[in-house]
Formats: structure tokens, C-alpha cells, sequence
């Protein structure tokens, strides 16, 4: 499924920070777009309109072409905690979303083993989640998202939270997962490395207010080797561009 | 994968300490009891109990049944009663946590009529009720509906927003945000709420039963201060408290402490 995102503007009544204006953006249908800029432009509000779970200020949402204004889960996301529940253990965690849909009881055994099985936590699945360590927690997360066979996955920042080593594990399992489930990705980090690593697409966002600075295709072989020349090439020239928002964004702080 | 050690167990050790604890306090009060209505004058026998006489009154009020039917009926009332506030409360604190209207304009005032001791209802109870059973029961009811509804209240709002937030992204409709994410996510807060709710209760039925009514630990009370028997008095002390704890340890506790292991917390 495509999402366009048109003229897209959020501001907020008490902080002059964090605002967006006039986004405009088609990601589509199967395609991997990553959000990056200095943090407070802005990127996690973007996304969590296109996720309806904030309104924007103006501007219009179209999955497919049909206008979008609540939450759905057609677009299922992702977040920087796991936003597992407590009280369910991993299997039912992940069944959630689907009890939500109404999904039968042996299609809910079907997929939670087929998706808990793609993140390897198919022997974990009778433990509470207070059991597991981080990286699973996130992988159980991206499990529940996955079940629910959303052709737009949402995803704020979710590695963030992880040591380096479970980072480039998930990031390399999160490709995987979508060439094999051909899904419609928006992906937010303050990572380049990872944009560079995931993306078809690179939105560079601006701060203060936040709107789209540049937009980058990363034509690189995949899967890309974070240490070849190409792929280093890549990110020094992403990352130059959202360093100068980051001098700039500290330049007008130092001044007020 | 950390499984978090269960805390502090009580040793058998821990137990005798405190067994000896209270035996040389029960020593300490015969003591001061002996000294000071004998040698030093400071009261009168009738003012002051004493351990022998505590426990030969709970042995005449356990000999001629009065303290197990006192027992039976208060535990009666104050389930029944909690069992109501339970029902009004929950509907009152969902009706608050719903509405941020009402959340304005309700919430102080809950406040203010839970701070508000029950024994301020007890005329209340007599003129619309009587001296009867119902009275008893509209001062517990009333005594803990309040803290139920804040203790709903106070646990909805303290579930982290980003629970609701994830089920809202996969489809969450609000009749099942309801019942799959706002009940569980609220229980364990709840619980911790219902512990005081239930206190409260408990209180509100020793104001209601000293006031109006026939029969009951509360009544066992009056009827001890009527015949200035002191003793008396202080054994349904000894028994209003260690049923209250007894409760509290045994129902509350318990039901808290399973729920917040099976949770990890």
C-alpha cells in the first residue's frame, strides 16, 4: 500500500519546539523510507500522525488514496519501548492484535509460530515478559506487529534502547523480514548508520520548524556491508547534511 | 532472562524475635499496670486494663458466645458493605477516569467526602434508616464508596499511556481497550487502592455499629463502656485489630503480592 502524506503541519499551543510544517511525502507501496534528523525536529510526531495517533494541525493522510484520520490497524507501529503487556506472557503478547481482529483461534496459532519462529523466540513463548531480555522484548514486539499482516509498518526509533550487538542482529532480521513480507516500511532513527543500512529512501529532516531538508536514494547492493567504501561513502554525505541541523539547531540555542 | 528473587522471606528466627518482642511488651504493660494503680496511685484499677484482665474478658466473652456472633455479624456487614461500595465505587471511578469533565469537577469533592470521617454520617443513617441493620450498612457503604472510586481513578490514570497508545495502532476498538487494556493494566494499582478502601470500611463499620445497632464488635464495645468495664473494651480492641490485620495480611496482601509477581514487579 502507498501513504501519502500532504502538506502535513503540526504545531502546539505551549513550545515552540517540536513543530512541523508543510510535509509532504509519498513512500510507495513496499518501499523502505527512513526518517533521520537532529533530535526534537519532529520526526516521532510525523510518524505519529501517519500512525493516527496524533492529529496534525493541517494537511491530509491517504493510504491508497483514501483520506485517513484515526488509528488502524492497517499501519501498526512500533515504538521505542516494547509496549508489551505485563500481564500476558510472549505467545499471548503477540496474539494480541489479532484477538483485537477477530483473527480464528487456529489462524492466531498459525501465525504467532510462524512470526515467533522468524524471530527466533518460538522456545520463549510461555515466558512472562518481565523474563526476557531487551532485545527479545523488541523482537517480541516486532512479532505482535508483524501477526497482524499490516501492509505499513510504523517503527519510532525501536532499536534505540539496544546494545550494539542486538542493534545490528534486529536490523539485519528487520531486512529479511521485509523482502520476504514485501511490507510498506517508515522508519524513524537518529541513526544514520541504520538509514543508510535499512533504507530505499532517506527523508532528512530540518528542526525548528520541521520540514523536510533533503530526500536521499541509497541505490546500494543489498545486503549492505556497513564497512565497504560505498556504503561509507553514503553516510558521510547523510550525515554532514543532518550534522549542519545539529550546529544550527545548537547555534540558536546558544543565542537566545 | 532475570528472575527476580522473591523478597525478604520470614525466617523462622524473624518470627520468634517478634513473638518475644511482643510478650516482653504484654510484660512492660503489667508492669506499669501493677506500679501505677498499686504503689504510685497514677489510676484508678477501673481506668487502667491489664493483661490478666484483657484476657480473662476475651475468655468470659468467648465462653458465653458473644464474641463469636460479634465476630460473624460485623464480618457480615462490612462484606456486605464493601461488596456494595464496591459496586458504586466502581462505577463512580470509571465514571470519573471517562470524563475529564466530570474528572474536574468530581474528583475534589470525592476528596474531601473520604477525608471525612464516617462517624459524621452516623445521624444521617439513624434518621433515614433507623436503628437497624441498614443503617450499619449505609455507614460502611459510605464510608469506603469514595476511596474505591478514587483508588479506580488513580489507577486508570497511572497506566502508561503507551499500552493504550500500541493497541490503538492494531485496531483497538474502546469497548476492548476496556477489557484488554485498561482492567488488567489497572489491577495491580487498584488492589493496592482496595487495601485502603477496605480500612476504611473496616472503621466505618465500628462508627456505625457503635451508634446503631444490637449486636456486633462494635456494640461488644459500648455495651463494655456502659458497664465501665474497661477490660472489656480493650479485648474487642485487641479483636477489631487483629481481625483488621488478619484481613489486610491474608486477603489484600496476598491477592497484591500474586499479581505483581506474575507481572514481575
Amino acid at each position: 500500500m502507498s501513504l501519502e502524506l500532504k502538506n502535513i503541519s503540526r504545531s502546539f499551543d505551549n513550545s515552540v519546539r517540536e513543530t512541523l510544517k508543510d510535509i509532504s511525502l509519498t513512500v510507495e507501496d513496499g518501499e523502505f523510507v527512513c526518517i533521520v534528523g537532529p533530535s526534537g525536529c519532529g520526526k516521532s510526531t510525523l510518524l505519529n500522525i501517519v500512525a493516527g495517533l496524533d492529529q496534525p494541525s493541517s494537511g491530509e493522510l491517504f493510504i491508497n488514496g483514501k483520506a485517513i484520520t484515526q488509528a488502524g490497524s492497517d499501519r501498526v507501529m512500533m515504538f521505542q519501548e516494547h509496549a508489551l503487556y505485563p500481564w500476558l506472557n510472549v505467545i499471548d503478547n503477540v496474539k494480541f492484535g489479532m484477538k483485537l481482529a477477530g483473527v480464528s483461534k487456529e489462524e492466531q496459532n498459525r501465525r504467532a509460530e510462524r512470526y515467533l519462529k522468524m524471530v527466533r523466540l518460538w522456545e520463549f513463548r510461555d515466558y512472562r515478559i518481565h523474563e526476557i531480555s531487551g532485545g527479545m522484548k523488541q523482537r517480541t514486539a516486532l512479532a505482535r506487529a508483524l501477526c497482524l499482516n499490516s501492509p505499513i509498518l510504523l517503527m519510532d526509533e525501536p532499536f534505540s534502547a539496544l546494545d550494539k550487538q542486538t542493534t545490528n542482529k534486529l536490523r539485519a532480521d528487520l531486512e529479511q523480514i521485509w523482502e520476504e513480507t514485501k511490507k510498506t516500511i517508515l522508519f524513524v532513527t537518529h541513526s544514520v548508520e541504520e538509514a543508510v543500512f535499512l533504507a530505499d529512501r532517506i527523508v532528512i529532516l530540518s528542526d525548528n520548524p520541521g520540514c523536510i531538508k533533503d530526500v536521499y536514494t541509497v541505490d546500494l547492493q543489498r545486503p549492505r556491508q556497513i564497512d565497504s567504501p560505498e556504503f561509507l561513502a553514503a553516510r558521510h554525505k547523510i550525515l554532514s547534511s543532518v550534522e549542519r541541523e545539529v550546529e544550527k539547531l545548537a547555534k540558536e540555542e546558544y543565542d537566545q | 532472562m532475570q528472575k527476580k528473587n522473591t523478597t525478604s522471606k520470614n525466617t523462622p528466627g524473624k518470627i520468634i524475635s517478634c513473638i518475644c518482642f511482643y510478650l516482653l511488651l504484654i510484660l512492660l504493660w503489667q508492669v506499669i499496670y501493677t506500679v501505677g494503680t498499686g504503689t504510685l496511685g497514677w489510676w484508678k484499677s477501673y481506668a487502667m486494663p491489664s493483661p490478666l484482665g484483657v484476657l480473662q474478658s476475651l475468655r468470659k466473652l468467648i465462653l458465653n458466645g458473644t464474641l463469636f456472633q460479634a465476630v460473624i455479624y460485623s464480618l457480615r456487614r462490612v462484606l456486605i458493605g464493601f461488596l456494595i461500595s464496591l459496586l458504586i465505587g466502581a462505577i463512580l471511578g470509571l465514571l470519573i477516569s471517562a470524563s475529564a469533565f466530570l474528572n474536574r469537577c468530581l474528583k475534589p469533592l470525592l476528596n474531601g467526602f473520604q477525608s471525612l470521617p464516617s462517624v459524621c454520617w452516623v445521624p444521617f443513617a439513624i434518621l433515614w434508616f433507623g436503628l437497624k441493620e441498614s443503617a450499619v450498612l449505609f455507614v460502611v457503604v459510605i464510608g469506603s464508596t469514595f476511596s474505591v472510586a478514587l483508588a479506580i481513578e488513580n489507577a486508570i490514570a497511572s497506566i502508561p499511556p503507551i499500552y493504550k497508545r500500541a493497541a490503538a495502532t492494531m485496531g483497538a476498538k474502546p469497548l476492548q481497550m476496556y477489557k484488554d487494556i485498561i482492567f488488567p493494566a489497572a489491577l495491580p494499582g487498584f488492589l493496592a487502592g482496595l487495601r485502603q478502601s477496605w480500612s476504611f470500611a473496616w472503621r466505618a463499620l465500628m462508627s456505625g455499629e457503635v451508634m446503631s445497632s444490637y449486636v456486633g464488635l462494635g456494640y461488644s464495645l459500648m455495651t463494655g463502656r456502659d458497664m465501665a468495664d474497661i477490660n472489656q473494651v480493650t479485648a474487642v480492641m485487641l479483636v477489631i485489630i487483629v481481625i483488621g490485620i488478619l484481613i489486610d495480611r491474608c486477603v489484600f496482601s496476598v491477592l497484591e503480592r500474586r499479581v505483581l509477581k506474575s507481572r514481575g514487579l
